[in-house]
């Protein structure tokens, strides 16, 4: 009886990626556990598991190439289920929710959206913003560390609230082609991070807009783009996704409830 | 490896082989949880997201950001002045502001995380947020 590392819950007779491999040193070999009408995609838990750069990688790409096959309900980094009775149990427990999550994410998949602040709009913003101008006086009259700290915080400000507003209309856009759109957690020097719920029809759409848009504001704010995903910010039918269209506003950094 | 999808890759863009940082945030805060089973990772994870040199990173860009403020010539044309030539072009792989802020900040790291604190989350240069976050995940896979 060992612990199981949990990647993902799939309809049964998902295929298993060929070549994938699953966390651990040697990588474990990835398996399917289930009782019929769901299925888990496993493998052995390592004994000394980590945030390792190793498994983290292990566990993105199992779950990008389990996505391209169907519907896959992600799971969080990290999950280890005691023992194989216990995971069948818990599957058959929540069988509905599941098979429900698995209905809704089929056919879709999720595109990330992060807006970064551009450093090359700085002496644009340095001659049309007078503060930010007299801060900098105040630095060249008084060279030091507090004044160096309270000119640096005003520019990176000002950096941020235009990229800010410049994503704002292209991620309203974007809301467009999305069943649902979430906030993503809070990243350093991230001034938005959204994901998009996108039926698989329409990714290529979302793609061409979400790169004619980034081109649009480059000056102002760096758009990333990332995916298709597998749709980890819907997985939850509780959590922080909301209907479509997208908010009015940028997206509030949230820092997810770690539980 | 990408996913095998039918859209064109100039259009969409899958996490590059092996790489993280694109959506670390979401392998590590979304995804579902079963409330019985263990997170046995969660020490972990706070090690990796809650780096006190991602603290200090923010005042250091403070710093970092003060000099370039400081080095921007107002009068002068915004094509001949563009940043790349104050940062000191390709000759140093990283802007020697860069350098003495980090050890400025070295010296007063007290206060500076302290500052950085009250701010949380701050804006990295570009190629040095791709550095700071490379060298966390080599940290912390050292075992690889």
């Amino acid at each position: 009886m060992s612990a199981l590392y949990v990647y993902g819950v799939v309809r049964p007779g998902h295929p298993l990626p060929a070549g994938a491999r699953g966390v651990g040193d040697p990588p474990a070999r990835l398996r399917v556990v289930g009782d019929g009408a769901l299925a888990a995609v496993v493998s052995k838990a390592p004994p000394d598991l980590l945030a390792r750069r190793r498994d983290l990688v292990a566990h993105q790409e199992t779950l990008l190439a389990l996505a391209a096959d169907g519907p896959v309900v992600p799971m969080r980094f990290g999950v280890v289920a005691p023992d194989r009775a216990t995971l069948v149990d818990r599957l058959a427990a929540s069988l509905d929710t599941h098979l429900r999550a698995l209905e809704r994410l089929d056919g879709r998949l999720e595109m990330n959206v992060k807006v970064f602040p551009v450093e090359a709009a700085l002496a644009g913003l340095l001659r049309a913003d007078a503060t930010l101008r007299s801060l900098r006086e105040q630095a060249r009259r008084r060279p030091g560390y507090e004044t160096s700290v309270r000119l640096g915080e005003a520019a990176t400000d000002a950096l941020r609230r235009l990229a800010t507003t410049a994503a704002a209309p292209v991620l309203r856009a974007l809301g467009a082609f999305a069943e649902a759109v979430s906030p993503g957690p809070e990243v350093p020097g991230c001034v938005g991070n959204t994901s998009f719920l996108v039926p698989r029809a329409a990714v290529a759409d979302f793609g061409a807009e979400a790169a004619r848009r980034t081109a649009e504001v480059a000056a102002r704010a760096e758009l990333r783009v990332t995916g298709p995903l597998p749709c980890f910010s819907f997985a939850d039918t509780g959590t922080a996704a909301e209907a479509a269209p997208a908010p009015a506003g940028p997206p509030p950094a949230t820092l997810a409830g770690r539980s | 490896m990408t996913v095998a999808t039918p859209y064109p890759d100039t259009l969409t863009c899958a996490p590059r082989s092996g790489t993280l940082y694109d959506v670390i945030d979401i392998i590590l805060d979304r995804g579902m949880v079963i409330d019985v089973f263990v997170r046995v990772s969660l020490v972990g994870i706070e090690i990796l997201r809650v780096d006190v040199r991602v603290v200090i990173a923010s005042v250091d860009t403070y710093l970092y950001f003060a000099e370039v403020c400081n080095r921007i010539d107002l009068e002068a044309d915004d094509r001949a002045q563009s940043l790349p030539n104050i940062r000191g072009g390709a000759k140093a792989p990283h802007p020697p502001v860069r350098h003495r802020a980090a050890k400025k900040v070295k010296k007063t790291a007290g206060s500076g995380r302290k500052k950085a604190k009250k701010v949380k989350d701050t804006l990295t240069p570009g190629h040095h947020r791709h550095h700071h976050h490379e060298h966390h995940h080599d940290d912390d896979g050292g075992d690889e």
